[in-house]
């Protein structure tokens, strides 16, 4: 038993699932507790024993169908109905398997079992020897990404798909090797939660020492007397009155359009995983109109809230971006009621279809908001060719980052964070983190700021900023 | 020796019904002495699960609430320094007379720091939820509830507890557990919790209950309700579920409208008697026009 239950746990660590041995310890014993007394509770005590998270329970059913229709046929007494059964979830666990592999294979067996007849064999052809070209050719590596678009796909590639032979998304699928489809898979998902918490972790030791040395101001009295009763009231212990903080507010105008649409889905992950951890964040997603999304953040799971997004339900997706109509509508429809003075991260890649630039509303926008930062996928060069309206609308932002991957993106929300939390911080704390931060060493070639052309450093400055 | 099926029946004195996920957990909680972690929307039972257990199995509940900023002094031991400041000051006379005899100041501070661990003994140790369950004679069920309230730093302390059944106390060493308590953990998944702490537990979903469980649950508590009202109820709810409402109704709203309904004694459910009593299962403004307008399309 001992075997089936070490064979069981390595197929789950295949799956992705962490099983530690002392998990696996678990199982045996309660297997011996319990008894096997059928596959249902078997199944049971192996989910309860070896499973700790909901969103690992689909794979465990698929893994344990999968494993253990292999092992029906050991059994002595042989019942023909069952067998049949367990065919049936054999197959289906294999069929399951190869859909859901189709993505990430590279193989040309398994992802071809898909293709629909529709596609006649000459085309087949056509994308076989397209694969065959080497990758080390110059477009080698486009030509791949563009194959994963229409590998397994019978019908016509959706936009979006094709897309992807856009070389900022190529970047973007690089380094996170994100499959077609727009909706997240489970891994990435997890990948998302990694970074942000551990982007948690650090700002989370920051705020709490600012938040500890928050904690001065007038004596409490009445709390130190609590505090030290216990001390024959001789007062070892002071509380101090603390100030009350407001929660750091954050405005973002995401661009939802297929050529950052990569770049964009990862922000909207982003925030959704962030949101009231501890900011308060109006979200709006634009492609030529633009609408807020503030709501279904909050109460949507992240993938039908794509799903939505994908089908154009939210924004008409099929209408050229224009980034000076969104910045007018939005100035119309949403600048008047902002409270407070948020900072504004705007994602997109200010690619305006030669429309109105209208870069006056960044103007207002600006005054509005305590920062402004502009994140594009695109590399400082492309900036300045064809529609590229980057160089205009970046004179009114504080900063213009540019990301590619999931990692930049969490650096630059971090940085951003602690800056917000920094400007609400007592002024010790902000001389004392403006100097840590000036004492960094400053790399430049990192992303481009304005206060690094005219030779000071980049530091957080509201009200240094007019001179532009 | 008690058997899953006997695990069941009692759960089902204690006024729980139960499924066969939940039974086994229970079943294999008691007999490996591993804690439980479940998970679930609010309102399916987790904690309720803990309750009828206590009362079935008789266990004495010990329940330790969490919330921000929890720590040891609250969940695990204090000592009591207003006590041993009283003693020293009661004891003031014997001291002296124990310290005359000592012939110089070092003597004396010798002879009091070998007198020291009197005042820290149990005498003085307030025993918080958790070491209360571990000094229990009897064997006890520990409830530590809504564990994601409380920070990482609690989530820590807890392994040494959870793993061992054991608490250090630096002034006094090591406390085993005279009889490990059956310990159920909750959490509503507000925040993650830590992989080290699922480790040391059994994990057990608690989702919303199928159809016939539900009407189970309700005809259990509720006698007085007959079948059909009660199906009825748990049809309409279950569809109001799949609403997409901000606060989808739960076992434990269900209950509370089957009480509501019994006081009433309403005996049908028609879109009227819904208007009346959606109070008692949307509980935002926009739920109760969604919950209202299903019951018309629903019931009429």
């Amino acid at each position: 038993m001992e075997r089936i239950i070490a064979g069981f746990v390595s197929a789950l660590r295949e799956n992705g699932i962490r099983v530690s041995p002392g998990e696996s310890l678990d199982a045996v014993q309660a297997l011996g507790l319990c008894g096997m007394t059928g596959r249902k509770s078997s199944r049971q005590l192996l989910r309860l024993t070896l499973i700790k998270n909901v969103n690992d329970i689909p794979v465990f059913n698929e893994v344990f169908n999968r494993y253990f229709s292999r092992y029906k046929f050991f059994d002595s007494e042989i019942n023909i109905p069952e067998l049949m059964d367990a065919a049936i979830i054999d197959m289906e666990g294999e069929f399951n398997y190869l859909n859901q592999r189709q993505d990430d294979d590279h193989d040309e067996q398994g992802p071809l079992l898909k293709l629909d007849s529709d596609i006649n064999p000459e085309d087949l052809q056509d994308l076989k020897s397209l694969s065959e070209i080497d990758p080390d050719d110059s477009d080698g590596n486009e030509i791949v990404v563009q194959m994963k678009g229409y590998r397994g796909k019978a019908k016509a590639p959706r936009p979006t798909r094709r897309y992807t032979q856009n070389p900022l998304t190529i970047e973007l699928n690089k380094s996170n090797s994100a499959p077609t489809g727009i909706t997240f898979t489970h891994e990435e998902q997890i990948a998302m939660q990694d970074v942000v918490s551990r982007m948690m972790m650090r700002l989370r030791k920051d705020m709490k020492r600012m938040k500890n040395d928050q904690n001065r101001g007038k004596l409490h009295v009445i709390k130190t007397i609590q505090k030290n009763y216990r001390h024959d009231m001789v007062p070892f212990q002071v509380a101090l009155r603390r100030k009350r903080r407001e929660k750091p507010r954050l405005v973002v105008l995401c661009d939802v359009s297929f050529s950052v649409s990569h770049a964009s889905r990862f922000m909207l992950l982003l925030l959704h995983t962030l949101h009231n951890q501890m900011l308060d964040v109006r979200s709006f997603i634009f492609n030529r109109e633009v609408a807020e999304i503030t709501e279904m953040l909050a109460n949507m799971p992240v993938n039908d809230l794509m799903e939505t997004i994908d089908k154009g339900d939210i924004v008409d997706l099929d209408a050229n971006s224009s980034f000076g109509q969104v910045f007018l509508a939005f100035k119309k429809r949403y600048l008047e009621n902002l409270r407070g003075r948020p900072a504004f991260i705007i994602l997109g890649d200010a690619r305006n279809n030669y429309d109105e630039a209208n870069d006056w509303v960044l103007d207002e926008i600006r005054e509005k908001a305590r920062y402004m930062l502009w994140l594009t996928p695109e590399e400082r060069d492309t900036w300045k060719r064809g529609d590229c309206l980057m160089e205009v609308y970046g004179s009114y932002c504080d900063k213009v980052e540019v990301v590619k991957t999931v990692e930049d993106l969490s650096l630059v929300v971090e940085d951003l964070l602690r800056d917000i939390y920094a400007d609400h911080a007592h002024p010790i704390d902000k001389k004392r983190l403006q100097e840590a931060k000036a004492a960094e060493v400053y790399d430049s070639k990192d992303y481009y700021t304005r206060g690094s052309s005219s030779g000071g450093e980049a530091v957080f400055d509201p009200s240094g900023r007019s001179h532009w | 020796m008690i058997t899953e099926q006997g695990v069941k029946d009692f759960l089902k004195t204690g006024g729980y019904i139960a499924d066969d996920a939940i039974t086994t957990a229970v079943f294999l909680a008691l007999r490996m002495e591993k804690p439980i972690l479940i998970e679930g929307p609010p309102g399916v039972g987790k904690t309720g699960l803990a309750k009828a257990l206590s009362s079935a199995l008789d266990f004495p509940l010990v329940r330790l609430q969490c919330y921000e900023g929890i720590d040891e002094g609250k969940a695990l031991y204090d000592w009591e320094y207003g006590k041993q400041l009283l003693y020293t000051q009661l004891l003031r006379t014997q001291l002296d007379n124990y310290l005359s005899v000592s012939a110089d100041l070092r003597e004396a501070v010798e002879r009091l720091s070998a007198e020291e661990s009197l005042f820290f003994s149990r005498n003085f140790l307030v025993q918080r939820p958790i070491l209360r369950s571990f000094l229990s004679e009897k064997r006890s069920l520990l409830l530590i509830d809504e564990i994601d309230r409380s920070d990482d730093e609690f989530e820590a302390l807890l392994l040494e507890c959870l793993s061992d059944f054991q608490v250090s106390i630096p002034e006094l060493g090591v406390i085993e557990a005279k009889r490990k308590p059956l310990t159920i953990l909750t959490s509503n998944g507000t925040r993650m919790i830590s992989d080290a702490l699922r480790r040391r537990c059994l994990y057990l979903y608690i989702g919303y209950p199928d159809l016939e469980r539900e009407v189970a649950i309700v005809r259990v508590k509720f006698p007085e309700i007959c079948d059909t009202l009660a199906r009825q109820m748990v049809e309409f709810l279950r569809k109001a579920r799949e609403l997409n409402l901000r606060k989808p109704p739960s076992v434990s709203e269900t209950l509370d409208w089957a009480q509501v309904l019994s006081i009433l004694k309403a005996s049908q459910l028609t879109p009227d008697v819904v208007a009346n009593t959606v109070g008692v299962i949307a509980k935002h403004q926009t739920d109760l026009q969604k919950v209202n307008e299903l019951a018309v399309q629903e019931l009429s």
